[in-house]
């Protein structure tokens, strides 16, 4: 399954992975391998991905947008504002 | 004659001087504008995909895709958004953008100009200082003159969410953008464009063969999505403007610091031959005075 993450200033991952569980606004959900198409909002909170090696990886977020169609999954973040 | 040989001697060296500022100044373009670059393409991927997505939610949805983005409006109080450089040395890229802002205002708000209800929305100083200079009898609501040099998309989301609430709430009804399309280092476009109300949102996808297979789960419903999407796009389009017009600078500074730098390379040269010249007339001169002198020693 490949995931794209990204940002309007960069390209935060990129690669297969086993699964990735969103926080979309109705509420948080996983996506695995055979997901049915679905376009959701989210909302603050963490993006968790799990790669095929087993290894994680956290984003936080502080909106954006999940796309999953034919096991292609694109979430269009915005990352959280940076603390001064 | 010694005079004048140390009166070109001068101007040579303060020539020399501005050649490597010159010089300098183009380095640090092509750099900058690398980065400028850099960041066009990296936006690239996020706003073609939201795009997809904004096209798949449409796709779905039957009927009018209504938003608060592109309801009709009468053009009775137009904002101009003036997006040009800070600073100068970069030829005629502002004068570009401003000739464009200003054929878009006398094609369409001549009326608004007189009346003083054209509104002004200022990023880069120079744009902010001719507004200032030659429409002074328009208001000027927000203006962005001290940018750092790379724009964030937090700043750009500062500047759209202002202009959305004014949008919403009708102080304003049309947005112009003017801003230089980014081609190449010596090719910018200076355009000025329409950028809300947007054009109706084509739903004629869901007609044509575009309809894809599967059918999507939507969270929360489509309508919510639509007017989540809508602004993120809006906003996604006017960073690639910003984006745009900060590459053209830097491109556009870049051809004028490198001509700057021939052109001083071709008046050295013809100082050059000028302070030879004099430099030969004044040996020359001296001796002939000497072997005259000596002739005439000898003569004695």
């Amino acid at each position: 399954m490949k995931v794209f993450v990204l940002t309007p200033e960069k390209e935060l991952f990129n690669g297969n992975v086993t699964s990735v569980k969103v926080p979309g606004v109705v509420g948080q959900f996983e996506i695995l391998k055979g997901h049915a198409p679905i376009v959701s909002g989210l909302s603050k909170g963490d993006v968790r991905i799990t790669l095929e090696s087993g290894e994680k990886q956290v984003f936080k977020i502080a909106r954006g947008f999940v796309e999953v169609f034919n096991d292609e999954v694109s979430v269009l973040v915005q990352e959280p504002k940076k603390e001064n | 004659m010694s005079g004048q040989l140390k009166e070109v001697r001068e101007r040579i060296k303060s020539v020399i001087s501005t050649q490597q500022i010159t010089k300098a100044m183009k380095m640090v373009s092509a750099a900058k504008l690398r980065r400028a670059q850099q960041a066009i393409t990296e936006i690239r991927p996020y706003s073609d995909r939201l795009q997809k997505v904004l096209k798949h939610v449409l796709t779905s949805l039957e009927g009018e895709a209504d938003s608060v983005f592109n309801r009709k409006t009468e053009l009775k109080k137009p904002l101009i958004i003036l997006n040009t450089s800070s600073r100068g040395l970069c030829g005629a890229f502002n004068t570009n953008i401003l000739k464009a802002a200003i054929a878009e205002i006398e094609d369409k708000y001549k009326s608004n100009e007189a009346d003083g209800s054209l509104i002004f929305l200022c990023v880069g100083k120079k744009g902010h200082d001719y507004v200032k200079k030659h429409y002074n009898k328009c208001v000027i609501i927000a203006d962005w003159v001290n940018l750092p040099n790379h724009m964030s998309f937090e700043q750009v989301e500062e500047i759209a969410e202002l202009i959305f609430e004014k949008f919403e709430n009708g102080e304003i009804d049309t947005v112009e953008v003017a801003y230089s399309r980014f081609k190449n280092a010596g090719v910018q476009y200076p355009e000025a464009l329409r950028y809300l109300p947007v054009a109706q949102l084509d739903t004629d996808y869901s007609k044509k063969k575009h309809r894809k297979r599967a059918d999507y789960v939507f969270e929360p419903d489509k309508v919510t999505l639509l007017n989540e999407l809508v602004p993120s796009i809006l906003k996604t389009q006017l960073h690639r403007y910003f984006l745009d017009t900060h590459a053209s600078e830097h491109g556009a500074r870049m051809t004028a610091m490198d001509k700057a730098t021939e052109n001083a390379e071709e008046l050295l040269k013809e100082l050059r031959i000028g302070y030879n010249k004099a430099r030969q007339a004044a040996i020359t001169t001296e001796i002939s005075e000497i072997v005259g002198g000596a002739a005439a020693l000898e003569g004695a």
